[in-house]
C-alpha cells in the first residue's frame, strides 16, 4: 500500500471501490479540519453513502478529542535539576564559537596534534592520517558527536558487557610465559590478566589491569572495528579521542597505529591518558 | 503551535552574538514541552529523561547550525525523533509492520463499541494510562503523527517539516494509526470490561 496518497484523485471514472480506499487516507483530515474545500465535498459526498466510512470520522474526531484531555507529564524537579547541571557542564566545557563546521575543528585538531606526533613515534601519525582520511567523507552536519550515547555503538557495548563479566567472574591466574604487557602502561597497574574477546564482530586482546581499587580493562581493537563509528570518527578528530559513559563505566577510545584502544574504567577513577607513553603496536 | 516567525527573528537576533545565553535563552524554556512528548512514547520515566538529555545535548551540540527559517520548537522535535529513533533501533523495536486497515476491518465494523456512541462511551471509560500504553505501542510511524497532532497540536504543515514528510503523507498516517489505535482500544475495552470501575475489580459481562 502506498505511503504516500495522491491528495488529487483524477476523475468520475474511478471506481467507487477506489475512492472509498482513498478517502479512507483523508478521513484524519476531514476529522481535524485540515482538509481544503474541494476534499471537503469529495469525503461528504461519500459519507452519505457509506456508513463504515462515517463511522470512522466519527471516531477520529472522537480520538483525538479524548488524547487532547491527557494532561502533559510533568518534568520532576530532581530532573529538572540534573539536567541543568549536565547542560551547564557541558556548555562551559565545550565552549566552541557558534557556527563553527566541524571540517575547521578536524584541520585545528590535526594542527594541535601535530607535535605530539612526533613524540609519540611514527604510529601517532599514521593513526591521524588515517582518522583524517576516514572522517571526510562522513561529515554531515547531522553526524558530529561528540556526546555520543554508548549503546549505540556496537563495540563500546560489546566492552562493557565483557568488563561486566570480567567483574563478576574471577580472572584466571595468568601463566608465566604470556605476553602481559598492555598497550597502555600505568606506574603503579599491575597487570592482572589477558584474554581474547570478540568486540564489534572481530577478535579482540583484553588486558586486564588493577590501579589503587580501580579494575581497568584495556582492549586493542581491529581499526576497522575502531573507526567504524561516524561519531568516533568525529570525536577522535576533534579531540583526539572518544569519550563516553555507560552507568558507572567510562569508556575512552584511542587511535593506535593499525588498531584501536578502548580503555573502560570505572567512573570517576579513569587513570591519566598519555598518548605519547603508548606503546604503539 | 510553533511561533515561526518570532522564534526565527529572536534565533537570528540571538545567535548573531553566539553564547551559551542564547541557547538557555531560546532553547532551554522548551525542555518541559519535550519531555512531555518523550515521555509519551517511553516506557519509562528513566527513558524519557535519557532522551530528553540526549535531545539537549544534541541541540547544544548542533546549535550552530540551527537554520533561521526553522523554529526552534520544530526543530528540536526533528531532534528528539531522531534521539527516539536510535532507542527504537536499540531496543530492537522498530520498524514493526505497520498494518493498514481498512474502515470494513471486522472488529471496527462489527465490534458492538465500534459504533459511534459506543465508541465514545469506552474512550471515556478507559484510564489515560491504558490510551497512553495503545499510543506507545503503536508502530514508529503511526506514533509519531499521533503524538505530534493530538498531544502537540501541530498543523498538518509543521508535522510534515518534523518528519520530512509530504503533508499528504501525514494525513494518511493520522488516518490509518487513528484507525488501527481506535481498533486496539475496541479490543481493550472488549477484553477488560471491569479495567474502567474503579469501585469494583472484577465485574462479570453481560450475555
Amino acid at each position: 500500500m502506498s505511503d504516500k496518497p495522491s491528495i488529487t484523485p483524477s476523475s468520475e471514472s474511478h471506481q467507487w471501490s477506489d475512492l472509498h480506499h482513498q478517502i479512507q487516507d483523508w478521513l484524519a483530515g476531514y476529522a481535524d479540519g485540515e482538509l481544503d474545500e474541494h476534499h471537503i465535498t469529495l469525503v461528504e459526498a461519500h459519507l452519505a453513502g457509506c456508513e463504515a466510512c462515517r463511522h470512522d470520522a466519527e471516531r477520529q474526531r472522537m480520538l483525538s478529542e479524548r488524547l487532547q484531555e491527557i494532561p502533559a507529564p510533568r518534568l520532576s524537579p530532581a530532573f529538572a535539576k540534573r539536567l541543568d547541571d549536565t547542560l551547564a557542564s557541558v556548555q562551559t566545557s565545550d565552549r566552541r564559537p557558534v557556527g563553527q563546521k566541524p571540517l575547521e575543528g578536524l584541520k585545528h585538531w590535526l594542527t594541535r596534534l601535530s607535535p605530539s606526533a612526533v613524540i609519540g613515534g611514527g604510529g601517532w601519525a599514521v593513526a591521524m592520517v588515517l582518522a583524517a582520511m576516514l572522517l571526510v567523507p562522513s561529515l554531515t552536519p547531522e553526524d558530529p558527536n561528540q556526546m555520543a550515547v554508548a549503546s549505540q555503538i556496537p563495540m563500546v557495548n560489546d566492552v562493557l558487557a565483557d568488563y561486566q563479566r570480567v567483574v563478576g567472574n574471577d580472572l584466571r591466574t595468568p601463566s608465566d610465559d604470556a605476553d602481559l604487557s598492555p598497550p597502555m602502561q600505568w606506574a603503579n597497574g599491575r597487570v592482572l590478566a589477558r584474554w581474547t574477546t570478540r568486540v564489534g564482530g572481530e577478535p579482540a586482546e583484553a588486558y586486564a589491569v588493577r590501579l589503587g581499587n580501580s579494575l581497568i580493562v584495556q582492549y586493542q581493537i581491529s581499526e576497522r572495528v575502531f573507526f567504524r563509528n561516524p561519531d568516533v570518527r568525529q570525536a577522535v578528530a576533534r579531540a583526539g579521542d572518544f569519550r563516553t559513559r555507560d552507568n558507572e563505566l567510562e569508556v575512552i577510545g584511542l587511535p593506535m597505529r593499525a588498531s584501536g584502544l578502548l580503555v573502560v574504567a570505572p567512573s570517576g577513577n579513569v587513570p591519566p591518558i598519555d598518548k605519547s607513553a603508548m606503546s604503539a603496536s | 503551535m510553533v511561533n515561526k516567525s518570532t522564534d526565527s527573528k529572536r534565533a537570528h537576533k540571538m545567535r548573531s552574538t553566539g553564547s551559551k545565553q542564547q541557547f538557555d535563552t531560546l532553547v532551554r524554556p522548551w525542555r518541559y514541552r519535550l519531555y512531555g512528548v518523550a515521555q509519551r512514547q517511553s516506557a519509562s520515566t528513566e527513558i524519557a529523561e535519557d532522551y530528553t538529555q540526549e535531545t539537549l545535548l544534541r541541540a547544544w551540540r548542533d546549535f550552530g547550525q540551527l537554520d533561521d527559517q526553522v523554529a526552534i520548537y520544530a526543530w528540536l522535535l526533528r531532534i528528539l525523533n531522531r534521539v527516539v529513533a536510535d532507542g527504537y533501533r536499540r531496543d530492537n523495536r522498530r520498524r514493526q509492520l505497520a498494518p493498514v486497515l481498512t474502515t470494513e476491518d471486522a472488529v471496527l465494523s462489527e465490534h458492538p463499541c465500534a459504533a459511534p456512541g459506543p465508541f465514545e462511551q469506552a474512550l471515556k471509560h478507559q484510564t489515560d494510562a491504558q490510551v497512553m500504553a495503545a499510543v506507545r505501542d503503536l508502530p514508529d510511524n503511526f506514533r509519531q503523527v499521533v503524538l505530534l497532532r493530538d498531544f502537540e497540536d501541530l498543523s498538518y504543515q509543521d508535522i510534515a517539516q518534523i518528519l520530512d514528510l509530504a503533508p499528504g503523507t501525514v494525513m494518511s498516517r493520522l488516518s490509518r494509526g487513528r484507525r488501527l489505535l481506535a481498533e486496539r482500544l475496541i479490543k481493550v475495552a472488549s477484553d477488560n470490561p471491569a479495567a474502567s470501575d474503579n469501585t469494583h475489580t472484577r465485574v462479570t459481562p453481560h450475555e
